[in-house]
């Protein structure tokens, strides 16, 4: 299959602060995830492969085009941004309408292909409503119809599902896995694994502006599995609990902390640990007042990953 | 280009036409004619027959010329360039098939066109007000006609040259005010054609009253003749609307510190 | 399970009695125009005035050795230090003009922004009232106005008793320090409630920058039109320059200049003022209502 967006030696600086570096990559299609914590670079890579910014080195190019300063690619590209900012003084309904006018279509087309992305988010109803007045939700929600609505073949969504609840990220995966077609790419960036292992199995890993991993998301996850994951527990009775779990052949440390009443677990088998926890507590009737982990998991992959 | 900057004027037009911030300025549009009113009443209650077209010269010079349409220009060409990255919503522009000279010009546009209905609307209802007995007089209209197109290529002018301001300054309100109130009222009073070296120059080159005195408004104007004086507005406004294109082409979509 | 014991640290000490709620949002709202370089810049231009003011000072107690600057009694006249001076000097073009441009850069987003960017909310979650919000945004502006009127016009009558070797210059004019600090205070109030009522009316820091001057010329615009159709000075009253001048006249005991009873001026401002605290108390409030 064609590289739909490649990248070679793309590098962007902000002054003196490096935002990315030499990132090369070839993106097929099919939905990406772009993976890496808050300050990684996603949104400086999004912004360079959406022409909102021009490299310092390297270059981008989407369907074999450069992208900068090249407005005619827009018409098959879809980008949903990540701040948090509309025209408040325009309802929904004339959000999409006239956004998409700005790409050529007349009236009753930019119309017709309103209503139906509307449908898509589900905004059909609070079409009238001035922006303003729109939950987060909702804005978000806007913001990607106005991504999809000129059925575009490269949709780029930058952190789609910050600030929403709960049910409303299980809403926008459910929307974003819908809306995968024949053909399309769909780039999706997040900190958060769960909420793109949702969407897709292929991830690329981005942490202090580099390309840390690209690849199948099991494979991380094995990465994470062969970490060791470090569990704070603050119980009633810490020793009847570290008796029970150093039985246990997936745990490979118990030790107490200074504070007399927590008990710090490691292990590769997380699932496993949670899965067994409840049923010890009840069991031997301890009193669980705090479960932390002290490591970010996903730190702790980069770390592992930078040889820290 | 064209079609796209048309669909760009069009997008931003029905915009600013539904913002808050529209009705304000229109508001201060229409003050002239709460002028007019106040003026046309202390004429009929006096029964003076006295002619009221100083009265309108004062009102557009003083207003109009030298605040009003400068206010406008202010305002409205600065925004052309920097609202949009000041409202992270430059994005959904720049993520369109339309180039970047063709947002500025498209903006432009829309922009000028609203300022010269508001500037136009309030000194039609001031003209119609002051002159309320003469309606029937055609050669009244020339001086409107003629009031218009000043107050249309000021708003021209001003507009493409605060666009290139908003442009390139970061604190282009300040430049603006600076240059707006500072620099074009001292130099009217330099002689020779130092003068030249302002907008508001050529502007009261076009205007037949330019030559009569104004208390608050004392200078020594040498005028340009009209032709050349016109052709110097479209000039500027070239230029300086080029200049903002070129200078706008090359901006990125960075936050500001 | 019930949960018995949250996981944050308490803090065992005693809150002070004497709290200044204000201070912090003055504090940072002073370090916030200063980072600012275009700022500095301008602040420190609008002391322009009164380092020409202050050479006018030693040259007033050097007459004779400037004796070839004068080409009349009237020029002369202009060196002389007196109320008429201090009027002269707090109530010019460029010190008015400097202050508004002042007000434009420090004031238009002192309530604007945090109107665009909700932080009203994050505010009035802590023990503040709506005064002390207020109060904390007034100081920001006064710190500026005051430094550019009661400082100057103090180090007049000091450098003045300094030039002259004397304490003549204050035992003519005992009451010259109460006028410079009741008319700095006056103005500066008048000044400061202005812009934050421009600055609490809008998001958008642009526009209210715009207001803040538009606003004050318009002002003075409007009075030449009206003075120039009927000569009539009492149109001066719509003027905002021109009832600060009959206010600087009152308080320094020089003669107005217009012919226009200054308690009219007084009352004009004051309403201002006025207006602008209603304003703010509606538009300052932790919970935005959208319509």
């Amino acid at each position: 299959m064609t590289a739909v967006i490649e990248t070679r030696s793309l590098s962007k600086w902000y002054g003196n602060v490096l935002g990315l570096s030499d990132v090369s990559l070839s993106i097929e299609p099919g939905v990406i995830g772009l993976l890496g914590p808050n300050g990684a670079g996603k949104s400086t890579f999004l912004k360079l492969i959406t022409g909102q910014l021009k490299p310092s080195i390297g270059g981008a190019r989407v369907f074999g085009q450069i992208i900068w300063n090249n407005p005619k690619l827009f018409s098959r590209i879809g980008f949903c941004p990540e701040a948090d900012a509309f025209f408040e003084d325009l309802t929904g309904w004339e959000f999409l309408v006239n956004l998409l006018r700005l790409h050529g279509f007349p009236g009753a087309e930019a119309k017709r292909r309103s209503e139906r992305a509307l449908e898509i988010v589900e905004l059909v109803k609070d079409k009238d409503r001035l922006i303003r007045a729109y939950s987060r939700g909702m804005r978000q929600r806007l913001k990607f119809a106005q991504a999809i609505a000129h059925d575009p073949e490269v949709i780029i969504l930058d952190e789609p599902m910050s600030g929403l609840d709960p049910l409303g990220k299980r809403k926008f995966i459910r929307l974003i896995r819908d809306y995968r077609g024949e053909g399309r790419t769909i780039i999706v960036s997040s900190h958060v694994l769960p909420e793109i292992e949702a969407l897709t199995k292929n991830i690329i890993l981005i942490h202090q502006g580099k390309i840390l991993a690209t690849g199948d998301i099991h494979d991380v996850r094995e990465l994470i599995e062969r970490h060791p994951h470090i569990i704070s527990l603050r119980v009633s009775d810490r020793r009847r609990l570290a008796g029970r779990l150093v039985k246990e052949d997936f745990i490979l440390d118990v030790r107490f902390e200074k504070r007399p009443d927590t008990l710090v677990i490691e292990t590769r088998q997380r699932d496993k640990f949670f899965s067994l926890l409840p049923a010890l507590v009840l069991e031997e009737q301890i009193e669980v007042e705090e479960i932390t982990s002290p490591d970010d998991n996903l730190q702790a992959v980069f770390d592992y990953l930078v040889g820290k | 280009m064209k079609k796209p900057v048309l669909r760009v004027f069009s997008f931003f037009f029905f915009l600013t036409k539904r913002s808050r911030r529209t009705r304000v300025f229109f508001f201060f549009s229409f003050l002239p004619v709460l002028i007019s009113l106040v003026f046309k009443m202390d004429q009929v209650f006096k029964a003076t027959s006295a002619s009221v077209m100083p009265t309108f010269t004062s009102i557009i010079l003083l207003f109009e010329l030298q605040f009003l349409i400068l206010i406008l220009a202010l305002f409205f060409g600065t925004s052309i360039c920097s609202e949009d990255i000041e409202g992270k919503t430059l994005s959904y522009i720049t993520t369109r098939p339309v180039s970047k000279p063709a947002i500025v010009v498209g903006k432009y546009l829309a922009y000028t066109l609203i300022t010269i209905l508001m500037a136009g609307a309030g000194t039609i209802f001031s003209f119609l007000i002051l002159n309320a007995e003469r309606l029937l007089q055609p050669s009244l209209y020339l001086e409107l006609f003629r009031a218009l197109a000043v107050l249309s290529l000021g708003l021209m002018t001003y507009n493409a040259f605060f666009t290139f301001f908003g442009a390139v300054f970061r604190r282009a309100i300040f430049f603006g005010l600076i240059f707006g109130f500072g620099w074009e009222n001292v130099i009217q009073y330099f002689p020779g054609s130092t003068q030249r070296f302002t907008i508001v120059h050529y502007l009261k080159s076009l205007l037949p009253y330019s030559g009569s005195k104004v208390s608050i408004l004392t200078f020594r104007l040498e005028p340009t003749a009209p032709g050349l004086a016109v052709l110097a507005l479209f000039l500027i406004t070239a230029v300086f609307l080029g200049l903002a294109c070129l200078v706008f082409s090359w901006k990125q979509d960075i936050p500001e510190d | 399970m019930g949960i018995r014991k949250k996981g944050y640290e308490h803090w065992d000490g005693t809150l002070m009695e004497h709290r200044h709620p204000w201070w912090p949002i003055t504090r940072l709202g002073i370090k916030l125009a200063f980072r600012k370089k275009s700022f500095k810049f301008v602040f420190a231009g609008a002391f322009l005035p009164a380092f020409v003011f202050l050479a006018g000072v030693y040259i007033s107690e050097r007459i004779e050795d400037f004796q070839n600057m004068f080409h009349s009694s009237s020029s002369q006249k202009f060196f002389e230090v007196n109320p008429a001076f201090f009027r002269t000097y707090f109530s010019n073009d460029s010190l008015l003009f400097l202050m508004i441009m002042i007000m434009v850069f420090a004031g238009a987003g002192l309530i604007a922004d945090d109107l665009k960017f909700n932080s009203l909310q994050i505010y009035f979650s802590r023990p503040i009232r709506k005064k002390d919000y207020v109060l904390g945004k007034c100081a920001v502006l006064l710190f500026f106005l005051l430094l550019l009127t009661v400082v100057p016009g103090l180090l007049f009558i000091i450098f003045k008793m300094v030039f002259a070797g004397s304490f003549r210059f204050i035992l003519d004019y005992p009451w010259l320090p109460f006028s410079i600090l009741g008319y700095s205070v006056f103005l500066s109030i008048f000044i400061t409630l202005y812009t934050l009522l421009l600055s609490s009316l809008n998001r958008n820091r642009r526009y209210v920058s715009i207001l803040i001057f538009a606003v004050y010329i318009f002002s003075e615009i409007l009075y030449g039109i009206f003075y120039e159709r009927f000569r009539e000075q009492y149109f001066s009253l719509l003027s905002i320059k021109s009832n600060i001048q009959q206010i600087a006249a009152f308080f320094f005991r020089v003669r107005s200049p217009f012919r226009v009873p200054v308690v009219y001026s007084f009352l004009i401002l004051t309403a201002i003022g006025l207006i602008s605290v209603a304003v703010m108390r509606k538009k300052i409030r932790s919970v935005d209502v959208i319509k």
